[in-house]
């Protein structure tokens, strides 16, 4: 597992009877754009906690950066920058006194972490109202101080959760420019999304995880072809009653083969005709 | 006012509410936290019970003696505590409050009489409403015993002062909650409070110019201000009662009508608080502090603390600005002075006092505002990572131990407890005398032993029983009910022995013995102290799960 930036093996996770994570083994570059996609329930969320130490796994082991998780946390911890799910941030202080807050706690000195924070403020288009509080602010201003505080301490790896949901285009251009310029500079992004379109845009590599246990992991050139080549497949024994992978000429969109990967049509009998 | 009229199916929408708090409650019992709180509320629940029942038998008692001597003028001696205790208890002792927040119910299709219907029966599911309402039946059974024909006019007018009392309790709640939601409004109440505190040395005169005359008792405390309680409603129920034993109907009715004028006038009140958060007030101080000139791009450094880690320090600045910024949590930690005030005014039953509780024993004031102020900061201590929310999260991805975390939040909590201790001896000083040097020292001593024995409970509470909590809402600080169990239990223990130390010293004129006991106590906690923070980054990583489950998760 040495020279990937993210490794597991095995990784396992059960709440009780129910498994959410099974026998997953994730291999992520240095410098990979990753996205990792599943629907949900699916247990996108549940791994990204274990990777990042918020979840212990029930089986399995995590490599970050050529290091053990479980036997290095601390020193783990102080390469990566995370923006959990929920955004992790403390609504009773300002924007920059929670960026610095967390420069701090990642072991920036006073000085420094002063100065990111009001560069990361001004990047992120935050620093016209100083003495707002973060309660008060927009989801997509949380969500952009949420990022800027998981780059503070300049992180090799960056895990994601969902951060462009309920972001409008603006505040996602800016987080679409911060993430891409951390790639230009040599960091790995590990991110879950449901929107397709930006995986699809953004990501070098993805993985998809369904039922907790992962069905496709490679470049989008090497699923899509994987699709292809199922589907090829399995056009003789259906009598040729499967529809054409794609239009000639076309390729398949990240959105049919996310479909086409776990399965996605819903029962035409489900018609709810009682909505106006 | 107008827009009270019931809509169609507010039955059914209140049937709902009551179904989904049942069900939230079943849900509850899945997890073995869940069961533990049961088990914990249970006992709690049991605890108020024997107060409650023992409060009734009392009550009863008292209005049947009342009653059968001929001095039913005299029920004001029993409504007058049921009414302070009523309207103090949820403000005093907030680890037992808890407001029903019921802001999500807006987006529903919930008509204002629905919305505040809601508001005032749940906002009254609290122990202070259910104590003092057992307590009232204890004067209704009383009165009933003694002169039943008189039992119509005193149940009516037991009825209205409960009426009035859970109508005032909801709109001192909702208007406390309005002035400390927003920075100008909470300078005022600042101001107001430091009034107040200067007034504290006219009392001192004023007591004792009067504990000086003939008869420094109860009675003629009551005779005194008879005249001035009758028109309150404590006064003005009794008044009700004894005017209709008389047989002086039409004055009985006239006495009901004040009641009634009370009821009403107190609900226009909390009718208007209702009204504006029944279209969607928004207390944030956003637009204010929008206003407010900043300057762009410079952001000033964190504190620095001598000695302390960066980390440390950075969390101990993000407690203090916490607190500062949350006018509920300053406003329970004033009430420590605020109830030494209350003691003050109380009328000793003692006849060596100078006519005021504590007056024969003024130089425990300072002690018991003290270990006052100890139980008010138990409610952050039990449950410190309760207001951070999802913000929890980031004390398990940062490369910062949970020990050092810990670390910074009791620091934080143990300066502020040293701030109040100052602010309770200036009260102490200013309300009965200077404390003496040596209850001074013991005080400080008695306060060093308890601290850590608080603080290791709190910091393993608050990762085994978590509750996410609302600094910025009044009345939303409460913490789990296993926590509140357990902190009573060590409370007991703590205060017990501090005050057995206390007196053994005092019994012997040797205040410096209890010094020297509770500085060993002090060393034996302060080691028990350092053992399981060092082991609590253990613990921490044990429960992660649940503790970020409970605190990220939708109230």
């Amino acid at each position: 597992m040495n020279s990937a930036a993210i490794a597991t093996q095995g990784l396992t996770r059960r709440f009780g009877a129910l498994t959410a994570v099974e026998d997953v083994d994730l291999r992520v570059a240095p410098g990979q754009f990753f996205g990792f996609l599943g629907p949900n329930g699916a247990g996108k969320s549940t791994t990204i906690k274990m990777l990042t130490g918020l979840l212990a796994p029930t089986a399995g082991r995590i490599e970050i950066l050529g290091l053990d998780l479980a036997a290095n946390s601390i020193e783990v911890k102080r390469q990566i920058g995370v923006v959990p799910e929920g955004m992790a941030l403390f609504g009773r202080l300002t924007g920059a006194e929670y960026l610095n807050f967390v420069g701090r706690m990642y072991g920036l000195d006073r000085e420094t972490s002063a100065k990111r924070a009001a560069e990361l403020l001004d990047f992120m288009q935050l620093a016209d109202q100083p003495k707002k509080l973060v309660t008060d602010y927009s989801h997509g201003m949380q969500k952009k101080l949420a990022l800027a505080a998981a780059v503070i301490h300049g992180p090799k790896i960056l895990f994601l959760d969902e951060p462009f949901e309920g972001v409008d285009a603006i505040a996602s251009g800016t987080l679409k420019a911060m993430l891409q310029s951390m790639i230009s500079r040599g960091a790995t992004i590990f991110l879950t999304s449901h929107v397709l379109e930006i995986v699809e845009r953004l990501c070098s590599h993805l993985a998809i995880i369904h039922r907790g246990r992962l069905v496709a992991q490679g470049s989008l050139e090497e699923l899509r072809a994987g699709v292809e080549a199922q589907a090829a497949a399995a056009l003789p024994s259906d009598g040729g009653q499967a529809a054409a992978v794609a239009a000639p000429g076309e390729k398949l969109t990240l959105e049919e083969i996310f479909l086409r990967t776990v399965g996605g049509a819903r029962p035409a009998d489900q018609e709810l005709s009682w909505l106006s | 006012m107008a827009e009270l009229t019931f809509a169609p199916g507010v039955r059914e929408q209140l049937a709902a509410i009551a179904r989904v708090r049942w069900q939230l409650f079943v849900n509850s019992l899945r997890t073995l936290r869940g069961r533990l709180e049961l088990v914990s509320h249970i006992f709690i629940t049991l605890g108020f019970a024997a107060g409650g029942i023992g409060g009734l038998v009392a009550s009863s008692a008292g209005a049947y003696y009342v009653i059968s001597s001929g001095k039913a003028e005299w029920l004001a001696v029993i409504l007058w505590p049921i009414f302070l205790f009523w309207q103090l208890f949820p403000v005093v002792a907030t680890a037992f409050t808890e407001n029903f927040d019921t802001s999500n119910l807006l987006r529903f299709p919930l008509s204002y009489s629905s919305f505040a219907l809601i508001r005032i029966i749940y906002g009254s599911l609290e122990p202070a409403t259910m104590l003092s309402s057992l307590w009232l039946l204890g004067v209704a059974v009383g009165v009933a015993m003694a002169s039943p024909p008189l039992f119509p006019w005193a149940a009516l007018a037991l009825l209205l002062f409960a009426a009035v009392n859970i109508l005032l309790a909801r709109m001192i709640f909702s208007w406390v909650e309005r002035w400390l939601a927003q920075r100008r409004t909470r300078e005022i109440l600042g101001v107001l409070f430091l009034f107040f505190i200067i007034s504290f040395q006219l009392i001192g005169p004023l007591m004792s110019r009067y504990g000086r005359s003939a008869h420094p008792d109860l009675r003629q405390f009551a005779e005194r201000i008879l005249p001035v309680q009758r028109l309150l409603p404590p006064g003005t129920a009794a008044s009700a009662i004894a005017s209709a034993a008389q047989g002086d109907y039409a004055i009985a009715a006239g006495t009901l009508g004040i009641l009634g004028i009370y009821c009403a006038a107190i609900f226009w009140f909390l009718h208007l608080r209702l009204r504006a958060q029944f279209h969607g007030e928004n207390l944030s101080e956003a637009p204010a502090l929008a206003e407010t000139s900043g300057e762009r791009g410079i952001v000033s450094v964190g504190w620095s603390l001598p000695g302390i880690p960066g980390s440390v320090a950075a969390i101990f600045e993000k407690e203090i600005r916490y607190l500062s910024r949350s006018g509920p949590m300053l406003f329970t930690l004033i009430m420590p002075v605020f109830i030494l005030f209350i003691f003050r005014l109380t009328p000793s039953t003692s006849h060596r006092g100078s006519g005021s509780f504590l007056g024969g024993s003024s130089d425990m004031a300072f002690p018991i505002g003290a270990a006052y102020a100890l139980l008010i900061l138990t409610n952050m201590v039990y449950n410190n990572f309760g207001p951070e929310g999802a913000g929890v999260q980031i004390y398990f991805t940062a490369p910062v131990p949970i020990r050092s975390v810990m670390l910074a939040k009791n620091l934080a909590h143990s300066t502020i407890l040293a701030l109040e201790m100052v602010l309770v001896w200036i009260g102490a000083s200013l309300i009965y005398k200077p404390p003496a040097l040596a209850t001074t020292l013991a005080t400080i001593a008695g306060i060093l032993f308890a601290l850590p024995v608080n603080l290791t409970v709190g910091n393993l509470l608050s990762i085994s029983s978590p509750k996410k909590i609302d600094y910025g809402t009044f009345g939303r600080q409460r913490a789990s009910n296993t926590t509140v169990f357990a902190s009573f239990g060590v409370q007991i223990v703590v205060v017990g022995l501090a005050a057995i130390t206390l007196m053994a010293a005092r019994s012997f004129d040797r205040i410096w013995l209890a010094t020297a006991v509770f500085l060993v106590f002090a060393a034996v906690a302060w080691v028990v102290y350092a053992v399981v923070l060092k082991g609590i980054d253990h613990m921490a990583f044990g429960h992660r799960e649940e503790l970020i489950a409970e605190l990220t998760r939708a109230s």
